[in-house]
């Protein structure tokens, strides 16, 4: 009886190790190859019609007087419903397992905290504040682009992305200015009311001074039998854009600040901003996904 | 008229005879219908059935079995010129998991007009538009509406009646179709016959 308990104990254990590696591996994604790039895309929900993994490896943003060239690659990521049948343009779901919709990369900003907060023409409190982080070279500002509100406040139209026409991805962003000095609420835009992007792969018909740019819907590639569409060399572009008040920038400092930044900016009112995004996307539709879910258990 | 101005007019004239040969032989080149080797006169109707017809996308071929097709054909200031204005397709299938629910020509007619390039004889079709369904859910095309749009050259062969769509003939001709902002494939052999008054007429261009 001793003996058989002794051997009991190490089964048990055995049973309930193999056990929780069969939930672990239930939980993880069964995705395989191409397929895994949607692992975050909620395809369990029926609504959703397609996933979409989009990466913007290049491009600018202009807002006002600065240019930040996009150098760090930006995700996209989620899925999107049936389009309405007048507009074309289709809701879009965010990602699932708290992964973020639109991934924050920071990009570097030319010139640096000079370049939005210059010592010269700053009042004289902000002048001796901000001597500490020259003097300690935490100039460095970096721009990112956050999604403004839920992912749902996001819409996309693939016949218009397909056409060369029209809205093909609202995207409605806010640009976190990042620096020591600035603080960590330093935006322009907000959930409330964000730059709202309506980007095309077409002609912008802009307000001057701005002239009207053209996007590229780029290459396309069949993979996986049909079951994926491959898209590389997209270009989206938007330059009727405006830009909201900037807003937390220095912190207890911001009615100090925001003015600065803002009159360093410049005019940021719709023909005088521009953004171009370099993507590449990958598109399947949410059925495949849970095929090949299914196939991989 | 001394001897200087005389030798100016007579170069002037022959520089005048020859532009005059060259615009000659530029409007005798320029391709026609004919029938039995006479040009057209008035308006024909010519059809037919495209043999291994396909519409290539990089990573997907569409292929239809049934390609048919309806040209509205004159001579108009001695060059060839035309419309198609009917194309049923039939029976498309591809070569990947989506399968073709329908496929559809729009916006007919498109002009259809003869050209020589190097010597020889192209039709230039323009104006092509055509709206394809593809199904299966698992298709990444499914529900979406695939338009293939721009101008398609085949070249003319007169022994067999028909014409050729391939890369080499969209490149003499400098035609291009496109879909997904994507340079398309299509290859296509076109044999074609006159339908009304010249039927059983051998149909040349030249």
């Amino acid at each position: 009886m001793r003996k058989q308990r002794r051997k009991a104990v190490p089964v048990v254990v055995l049973a309930l190790a193999l056990a929780a590696l069969g939930l672990t591996g239930s939980a993880q994604a069964k995705l395989v190859g191409e397929f895994t790039k949607f692992q975050y895309c909620p395809y369990t929900n029926t609504e959703v019609k397609k996933c979409m993994y989009a990466v913007t490896e290049g491009g600018e943003v202009k807002l006002g007087n600065k240019t930040v060239p996009i150098t760090n690659k930006v995700v996209l990521q989620g899925g999107f419903g049936k389009p309405n049948e007048t507009t074309l343009i289709s809701k879009f779901y965010g990602a699932t397992e708290g992964k973020p919709t639109l991934q924050p990369v920071a990009q570097s900003v030319p010139g640096g905290l000079a370049g939005v907060v210059p010592d010269a023409s700053s009042p004289p409190l902000v002048k001796r504040l901000i001597k500490f982080f020259f003097e300690n070279s935490i100039t460095g500002l970096n721009s990112t682009l956050e999604l403004a509100g839920p992912a749902t406040n996001i819409e996309i139209s693939e016949q218009h992305l397909n056409r060369k026409e029209g809205l093909g991805l609202k995207l409605p962003v806010k640009v976190h200015l990042e620096n020591p000095f600035l603080g960590s609420k330093c935006y322009i835009g907000s959930d409330s009311s964000p730059v709202t992007w309506n980007l095309t792969t077409g002609p912008t018909s802009p307000t001057a001074p701005n002239t009207s740019i053209e996007g590229s819907f780029g290459q396309a590639e069949f993979k996986e039998e049909g079951l994926m569409l491959h898209v590389k060399e997209d270009v989206l572009v938007e330059n009727n854009w405006s830009a909201p008040s900037v807003t937390g920038c220095g912190g207890i400092l911001a009615f100090l600040v925001n003015p600065i930044v803002s009159s360093q900016l410049g005019t940021t009112t719709a023909g005088h901003n521009t953004a171009i995004l370099k993507n590449t996307i990958d598109i399947a539709t949410a059925a495949a996904v849970r095929f090949i879910d299914k196939e991989n258990p | 008229m001394n001897f200087k101005s005389t030798r100016i007019f007579i170069g002037g004239l022959l520089a005048a005879m020859m532009l005059s040969a060259v615009l000659a032989g530029s409007a005798t080149a320029a391709p026609q219908w004919r029938f039995d080797g006479t040009p057209l006169e008035g308006e024909e109707t010519i059809v037919g059935a495209a043999e291994k017809s396909s519409l290539t996308l990089t990573g997907m071929t569409t292929t239809c079995a049934n390609f048919l097709y309806e040209i509205k054909i004159k001579n108009s200031g001695g060059v060839g010129t035309g419309s198609v204005t009917d194309l049923p397709l039939f029976n498309c299938t591809t070569d990947t998991k989506c399968t073709v629910e329908a496929i559809e020509p729009k916006s007919f007619p498109w002009t259809a007009n003869l050209k020589e390039v190097s010597g020889k004889n192209y039709i230039v079709i323009s104006g092509v538009h055509v709206k394809i369904v593809y199904g299966n859910p698992l298709c990444v095309l499914f529900e979406t509406e695939v338009e293939v749009t721009g101008n398609a050259g085949g070249l003319i062969e007169n022994t067999t009646e028909s014409a050729t769509f391939n890369e080499s003939s969209f490149s003499a001709t400098g035609t291009k179709l496109n879909s997904f902002g994507t340079e398309v494939k299509w290859n296509g052999f076109f044999p074609a016959e006159a339908f009304q008054t010249k039927r059983e007429h051998k149909l040349t261009v030249s």
